[in-house]
């Protein structure tokens, strides 16, 4: 059964953790800087942590942290650059310069996926269909009609492939057949085959059933959106945009006087730092405060 | 709610058609000859007929937007008013279609697109929307699950849904075709009892075709029933509430043989053993601590309410899913599985061709392949395209197609479901005969008529579990509320 999960930005009309999402994606994508990175980082596994409790968090660590060491020894293999040598690789030589940038790298891939996951917690599917409903009826339309017919198609697939699968060992048992990958390749065609076939068939009687409720009446089409756009979400749109503005402008900043090449920059303690932080932790501290209200 | 407006218009015909003769594109032969027919607002009315006598095609005359391509002469009138003067939008106004397959009719991934999908179309303002929407809900307690995605609900949901979100438009006139065919028993009395709380609370003019009318009649204020292309009104309504006889000729026969002290001494084909089985981890179990053997030779049926197992079962006796616990022991490994939906099988443009698609690996030819069309019956449909046959004669050549491959066990998935009783009767006596050659035949089937008339055993299947297995004759004695 359907169970509705409440975050952050719950009550509010979706533009808003849209506004969020984007620019903290945005954020974190485009400062490349190591406190920054690990900031968004921090923030980024705060809020899966809230969301998905902590088991789940160090689950995905199991991933995270082994991807971004990955990343950390394979740079230094492409970029010989940097000042401090650390140690030669038969004839290349390892800088410790290169490493950081792996691990930074690494970080920032593994801080934009936490962000866009968090992004799919905050926007769910059927609020980002409200965005698009009123903007757009018809894709949003189509965006609704493709999400159903995919895992159907899955589905089928799945049931046919099995359907074959039976009647091939049926067959095998009279007499034995080489199935060799050839046959597996033919297979898998005719399974594609059974698929468009069935596929276009029952896409005729969903045709014909959207033109019996009048699909296409030459009409603009209006939309059922239950989330009426306040003046409150106007001024919180303001804010976030505002706040968003400083964390661009700290970025730049942070990201402008920092280098990695030839010596690493050194790093100080910082003002900025402070608030760029605080957006960070916005999911995180709202999701908190959010369940803290339904109990 | 029934309005006066309703009550002051009864002299004005829901749907009246005058001379009316239809023929598809590129046929020779008329499927609708002449037809003239009447029904009265405020009616629940049957339309009865056999598959491919038309009846789709006659409502859909009511529906410009869908009619099939072809000629039409004589004229069609809805509420008064001929259908070319209908666009689609007024023609979705007044006129609304239910369609057989839950599966396709369905548009939108969420439910509350989908019962919004026709207003929306229809430009209908917000504000208005919402209220429609709501009392909709109310009105079929579709509230609880107003929020669910589309693919997570059970098919007679489906169809629920598929009524509401044809009757939110408001339509006066509502048309269904073969509404409850892919539906399980008790799905179709819930289904049924909403369309009859349609007609009787909103004064909602009902057209239903089907080819099984007995679980309609109690609501039927009058029947038609379309034959060689003509409409003719059904005069002793209590006459379709008989049950029909699917099985003309092999009682006898089968009845010997069952109790027929040979067949005792023979093993078993399937033995399920303590089975448990789930899809995933975290998945409730489908099949709990379950044993079942199945006698060689013999047709069992497997009966029960959707999502009990029935379906889990059968891919596990196949081989394409396998026990978490416990022992599956199948004897012969010459199996096949025969889907709910024919149209998993086919994939070649001729009837032929579809019979010789396995012709290598089953080892048979040309001979064998005629002979299997002219056992279902389907000889002179060798050079048609599968999709072009009907519900019964697909399953049919599907069943024709598998029984090439000589199996020894035959697995089917509701194999009569949307069938009507020529091609109910013809799938029993390809079942009779496969078992006369020593096949074991299991099936899954909410079709309790069918079940009753053909099947040597029958495994009631509850909660992952065996309820009773039993002859069939003591299985139905013993059963006070499901039976056919």
């Amino acid at each position: 059964m359907y169970a509705e999960r409440h975050t952050a930005f719950d009550t509010a009309h979706p533009l808003v953790p849209a506004v969020y999402a984007t620019i903290t994606i945005g954020l974190t994508m485009f400062a490349f800087q190591p406190v920054l990175i690990v900031i968004s980082l921090a923030g980024g596994l705060l809020y899966e942590c809230v969301y998905d409790g902590p088991r789940a968090t160090v689950m995905s660590l199991r991933w995270q942290l082994p991807f971004i060491l990955i990343v950390a020894l394979v740079n230094p293999l492409f970029s010989a650059s940097g000042s401090t040598e650390l140690f030669r690789l038969g004839p290349r030589a390892v800088y410790l310069e290169s490493l950081c940038y792996g691990c930074a790298m690494g970080g920032l891939f593994v801080a934009s996926v936490l962000w866009f996951r968090g992004a799919a917690h905050l926007v769910p599917f059927d609020r980002v269909m409200t965005l698009l409903g009123n903007a757009a009826p018809t894709i949003a339309l189509m965006i609704s009609m493709s999400m159903r017919l995919i895992p159907r198609f899955v589905r089928q697939g799945k049931l046919v492939a099995a359907v074959q699968d039976v009647a091939a060992a049926c067959a095998g048992h009279e007499r034995s057949v080489n199935t060799g990958a050839r046959d597996a390749v033919a297979s898998r065609l005719r399974l594609s085959t059974v698929l468009m076939g069935w596929t276009m068939e029952d896409s005729l009687e969903t045709a014909d059933a959207m033109r019996a409720r009048g699909w296409r009446a030459d009409i603009r089409r209006t939309t059922y959106s239950r989330f009426r756009f306040t003046l409150l979400d106007a001024l919180r749109i303001v804010v976030l945009v505002l706040a968003g503005c400083l964390c661009g402008a700290i970025a730049a900043a942070a990201t402008g006087q920092y280098a990695f090449y030839p010596r690493m920059s050194e790093l100080v303690l910082w003002w900025g730092y402070v608030p760029y932080a605080a957006w960070m932790l916005v999911p995180g501290v709202l999701h908190v405060r959010e369940e803290a209200r339904c109990q | 709610m029934k309005s006066d407006v309703c009550a002051a218009a009864t002299a004005v015909p829901a749907i009246e058609m005058r001379d009316l003769s239809f023929s598809y594109a590129g046929a020779k032969k008329p499927v609708l000859r002449d037809l003239s027919w009447r029904v009265e607002q405020g009616a629940f009315a049957l339309l009865v007929g056999g598959t491919g006598s038309g009846k789709s095609t006659l409502l859909s005359l009511c529906k410009p937007g869908i009619t099939p391509a072809g000629t039409r002469t004589g004229s069609v009138e809805v509420l008064g008013a001929p259908v070319e003067a209908l666009d689609t939008a007024a023609s979705a106004r007044s006129v609304g279609y239910v369609f057989q397959n839950p599966e396709n009719q369905i548009v939108c991934e969420s439910v509350w697109h989908e019962l919004a999908f026709g207003l929306e179309n229809l430009g209908t303002p917000q504000g208005e929307m919402r209220r429609l929407i709501a009392e909709t809900s109310y009105f079929f307690g579709i509230d609880d699950w107003f929020r669910s995605d589309t693919a997570t609900l059970s098919g007679g949901r489906k169809q629920l849904l598929a009524l509401a979100s044809t009757l939110v438009m408001q339509p006066r006139v509502l048309l269904l075709d073969e509404p409850t065919a892919q539906l399980d028993p008790i799905a179709e009395k819930n289904f049924l009892h909403a369309l009859f709380r349609v007609h009787r609370e909103l004064g909602c003019t009902v057209i239903v075709a089907t080819h099984r009318p007995q679980p309609m009649v109690d609501y039927a204020t009058c029947a038609f029933e379309l034959a060689d292309g003509r409409v003719s009104r059904v005069a002793n309504l209590a006459a379709l509430r008989e049950q029909p006889r699917i099985d003309v000729a092999g009682d006898a026969a089968c009845g010997e043989r069952a109790s027929s002290p040979a067949s005792e001494k023979l093993g078993h084909a399937v033995e399920l053993c303590r089975a448990w089985f789930r899809y995933g981890r975290r998945e409730p179990w489908i099949v709990r601590n379950m044993d079942l053997a199945v006698r060689e030779g013999c047709i069992h049926a497997l009966v029960g309410g959707n999502g009990c197992g029935k379906s889990t079962l059968l891919a596990l006796m196949a081989g394409v899913q396998r026990l978490q616990r416990g022992t599956l022991r199948v004897t012969s490994k010459a199996r096949a599985l025969l889907p709910q939906d024919p149209r998993a099988l086919f994939m070649a443009d001729t009837v032929r061709d579809e019979l010789m698609e396995w012709a290598d690996r089953g080892a048979y030819d040309e001979a064998d392949a005629s002979r299997a069309l002219a056992r279902v019956g389907l000889s002179d449909s060798e050079a048609l395209h599968p999709y072009d046959l009907s519900g019964g004669q697909q399953q049919l050549l599907a069943l024709a197609k598998l029984l090439l491959l000589k199996p020894r066990l035959l697995l089917l998935d509701e194999p009569t479901k949307g069938l009507d009783i020529d091609a109910r009767r013809r799938v029993a006596s390809v079942l009779r005969t496969v078992r006369a050659d020593g096949v074991t035949v299991i099936m899954a089937s909410h079709d309790l008529d069918f079940v009753q008339q053909v099947a040597d055993e029958i495994s009631m299947v509850f909660d992952g579990e065996v309820a009773c297995t039993a002859p069939r004759e003591e299985f139905f004695q013993g059963n006070v509320y499901y039976r056919p």
